[in-house]
């Protein structure tokens, strides 16, 4: 997905919160969003989730998306297994997918003793849990994560973490706001702030002393397309390659192997103790 | 868009907020027709009733849920689709509460001459047209159009006065061709009017899914 010269105001004349955004979300990429409060991060969140149209620019190659927003008092009159399954539907999914999804994330939150409560009867963190749960039930191509952390309990917010970092493995982007600075680092592709309107990235962490993993692994074919974290590639003879990747990116990199047709004997994995022979662009 | 309307059914249904707009059709329809009057007059009076009926179901059904749920419904399948669910939704149980009204007005009346079937047929059409232009009211008089209560219901209101009572909009054309029906003891088939309350349905409904995301 890509933004192009975006901007948004409110009605016609309103002042305008963000102007000449641009910004590309590739696939499998985890992108953190930064600013002050009342900067535009809220905005520029739900112009990505397709929530609120740019008022200038365009938004191209939307996928599949879904959103969690920071507060649920959703007071509607479903069960929280009721009202997943629905959004699930929504997503896609056949009623018994879907069904089986909504359980499936109440239980991974802890929430399967509420799963047939009313979502009005439910506690803040269950809510939040249940809002966090929808945003993944359907699998999407993209979620946006507005402090979808705050009012989840301690361990809550590991088994969101776990799922972020699954969703990027699978080959989905995430777009995300916390005000945890720590939230996911090392794991993010990418960080841009918004400040006065502006959107500008964030310089990252040279790529060279991130730490990094070399995979060593045998297939027949040759290795699937693209890999994920473009890997630094050296072949070892006799079917083998060693593979030298981002660590954020190791776990993708495996499953991408592992799901290949025919897949790929994973040989070794160890951390890289030198530095790579050339720096990632 | 199944999956939406199968969900903004479920919000309508469990919320029972369907109730106050059921209860307002019912009371006008009882005190309005009498068992035994004309049937045609009856069921142009009926169609009327509909009419502001419809348009309170189009503000609640798009007025259901907290903007937290709306956001994530309208992440999942575009603000648009969303909207257009919402209104449908409300066109659909305004139209099942038609059927059931002219049904009702069919059965007590005394057809004079018109036929019970010929008459509930052209009582539907009516009823229908009705609908469609309290749902047109409905989606203009609303969020995303006119987001705040203090002016949505006293435009809702306007609106349905001023497309109920002069001539000139389908709604009161198709009426008035049935009370005319009832003088005559012809059941009437009032098309061009339902054409264009289509029309005037799916063109409000058009604006308004427009403007779901950008405001």
């Amino acid at each position: 997905m890509e933004l192009t010269g975006v901007g948004r105001r409110h009605g016609l004349r309103g002042p305008w919160i963000l102007r000449d955004v641009g910004l590309r979300v590739p696939r499998g990429a985890l992108l953190r969003i930064e600013g002050a409060n009342g900067s535009g991060k809220s905005t520029l969140l739900r112009l990505l989730a397709g929530i609120d149209a740019p008022s200038t620019g365009r938004i191209t190659g939307r996928p599949r998306t879904a959103y969690v927003p920071e507060r649920f008092p959703a007071a509607l009159p479903l069960t929280a297994a009721g009202y997943l399954t629905r959004l699930g539907r929504v997503h896609g999914l056949r009623r018994p997918a879907a069904a089986r999804a909504a359980l499936e994330w109440l239980e991974r939150f802890g929430a399967a003793g509420h799963a047939h409560t009313p979502l009005s009867r439910l506690s803040k963190g269950t809510s939040q849990k249940v809002a966090v749960a929808q945003g993944l039930v359907g699998r999407p191509e993209l979620l946006v994560l507005d402090e979808a952390w705050t009012g989840l309990d301690a361990a809550s917010r590991e088994i969101l973490d776990r799922a972020v970092r699954e969703r990027v493995a699978d080959g989905g982007s995430v777009v995300f706001v916390d005000h945890d600075p720590r939230r996911l680092a090392g794991h993010c592709h990418a960080v841009h702030r918004v400040a006065e309107g502006r959107l500008s990235a964030v310089p990252a962490v040279p790529a060279a002393s991130l730490p990094r993993v070399r995979v060593e692994a045998v297939g027949t074919a040759p290795p699937p397309g693209r890999l994920p974290g473009d890997p630094l590639a050296e072949d070892l003879g006799g079917g083998a390659v060693r593979l030298t990747v981002a660590a954020a990116d190791s776990d993708a990199l495996l499953r991408a192997l592992l799901t290949a047709r025919p897949p790929w004997h994973i040989r070794s994995v160890s951390a890289a103790a030198d530095a790579p022979e050339e720096p990632r662009p | 868009m199944t999956s939406l309307l199968r969900y903004r059914a479920a919000l309508l249904l469990r919320s029972h907020r369907w109730l106050p707009p059921l209860l307002l059709y019912v009371v006008l329809l009882s005190i309005g027709v009498r068992p035994g009057e004309p049937v045609l007059s009856g069921l142009g009076l009926a169609a009327g009733v509909l009419l502001p009926v419809s348009a309170w179901l189009v503000r609640v059904c798009v007025t259901d849920e907290p903007p937290a749920a709306r956001d994530c419904v309208a992440a999942a399948a575009g603000p648009w689709r969303v909207h257009l669910a919402s209104v449908l939704t409300a066109l659909l149980a305004a139209t099942a509460l038609g059927a059931a009204g002219t049904a009702a007005v069919t059965l007590t009346g005394h057809p004079h001459g018109a036929g019970r079937l010929p008459a509930a047929g052209s009582g539907f059409l009516a009823a229908l047209t009705c609908a469609l232009v309290g749902t047109a009211v409905g989606a203009l008089c609303n969020r995303p159009l006119l987001r705040s209560t203090a002016r949505s219901v006293p435009a809702t209101a306007l609106a349905v006065l001023l497309v109920l009572i002069p001539g000139g909009s389908p709604a009161h054309a198709a009426m008035s061709e049935l009370v005319a029906g009832a003088r005559s003891g012809t059941a009437g088939r009032p098309l061009l009017p339902l054409a264009v309350a289509a029309v005037f349905a799916a063109g409000a409904t058009a604006v308004a899914c427009a403007l779901s995301s950008r405001r």
